[in-house]
């Protein structure tokens, strides 16, 4: 490989088609996609995973997986991005089944951490309600939960979403719809045992 | 419906009004509420998360180097290499095996030299 992240190429400028091709052989070209997907990978794997410890062992697992294999990759209409996510999607299952376990709401710590700094008598309040907002998600099928976070997350199209999931645009929204569907359900059901348990 | 929950949710991201997609929908007010409260809810719950500043610059050096593990490295390999070396391990196990049995002469040289020994 040539050598690494030099800046005799404006890879800046280059789509992703173009330095995928020269990330087969070129050690810098590679450097501008993880510049490019870092942020993107790690938020997925931390929502995922509920902890940024797991979030950054998977994320750089996922970044030496990817080049690893970038030799060998071959745009068949799946986009570099969409590949990418679907490393990840298989580390973070494959991390699940070892666990044996699903961690519910080890997402208190980004809770905490994202409303620090707001009025304290809102904080309580708002804190609960994000709180059980994430576990419903995380109570949901899998495939749901990825939905969920493309679109909230990263703010992906539908169509960028199903090249990532491998199902059409209608298949999407069709699935959107239920899991919004099913959110609520799971909302309701938390919120009536809150309910329960604060009368019992 | 999945249209409408798309259009809100597309209307919402876009900090659009989504009032007039609702009224020319069947949708009951009521159901319309919950949902916009459930997508905004999800809009300030499910945001970015950037990575520790460290933790990015570690992870740079380490690819730049390509310090990946050596099981992370056979992990990325096809599984004919993973079957080819599973049976090389076997090989080397069993070769192992018969010339702790047999002291220092594999079978084979054995047999030779029960041949050659009545010469």
């Amino acid at each position: 490989m040539k050598n690494p992240f030099s800046s005799r190429v404006d890879y800046k400028a280059l789509d992703d088609t173009e330095l995928v091709a020269l990330a087969k052989e070129d050690m810098d070209a590679f450097g501008e996609l993880y510049e490019r997907y870092l942020q993107k990978i790690y938020s997925y794997v931390f929502y995922r995973t509920g902890n940024a410890h797991d979030a950054e062992d998977l994320t750089a697992k996922v970044f030496f997986r990817a080049l690893s294999h970038i030799g060998a990759y071959v745009d068949k209409g799946v986009p570099f991005q969409a590949w990418l996510y679907r490393i990840a999607h298989n580390l973070v299952a494959n991390w699940h089944r070892d666990q044996g376990r699903r961690k519910i709401i080890a997402l208190d710590e980004y809770v905490a951490h994202s409303l620090k700094s707001e009025a304290p008598d809102r904080l309580t309040e708002e804190r609960e309600e994000q709180s059980q907002l994430l576990q419903a998600v995380r109570r949901l099928p899998e495939d749901r939960q990825q939905l969920l976070l493309l679109k909230f997350v990263e703010q992906m199209s539908n169509a960028e979403i199903g090249a990532i999931m491998g199902r059409t645009e209608g298949a999407i929204k069709s699935l959107y719809h239920r899991t919004l569907l099913a959110l609520r359900e799971e909302m309701e059901m938390l919120q009536n045992s809150d309910l329960n348990r604060s009368e019992g | 419906m999945q249209d409408l929950l798309d259009a809100i949710t597309t209307g919402l991201q876009n900090g659009d009004r989504v009032d007039s997609a609702i009224a020319q929908s069947d949708l009951p007010q009521e159901d319309a509420d919950d949902f916009v409260e459930m997508i905004q809810a999800l809009q300030s719950a499910l945001t970015p998360q950037e990575p520790r500043e460290a933790f990015a610059a570690d992870l740079r050096a380490e690819l730049k180097k390509g310090e990946s593990s050596f099981l992370e490295r056979l992990r990325g390999m096809p599984a004919r290499v993973h079957v080819a070396a599973f049976l090389a391990i076997c090989f080397g196990f069993v070769l192992f095996a018969l010339r702790r049995l047999f002291g220092s002469e594999t079978p084979q040289e054995m047999q030779e030299e029960a041949v050659v020994t009545p010469l």
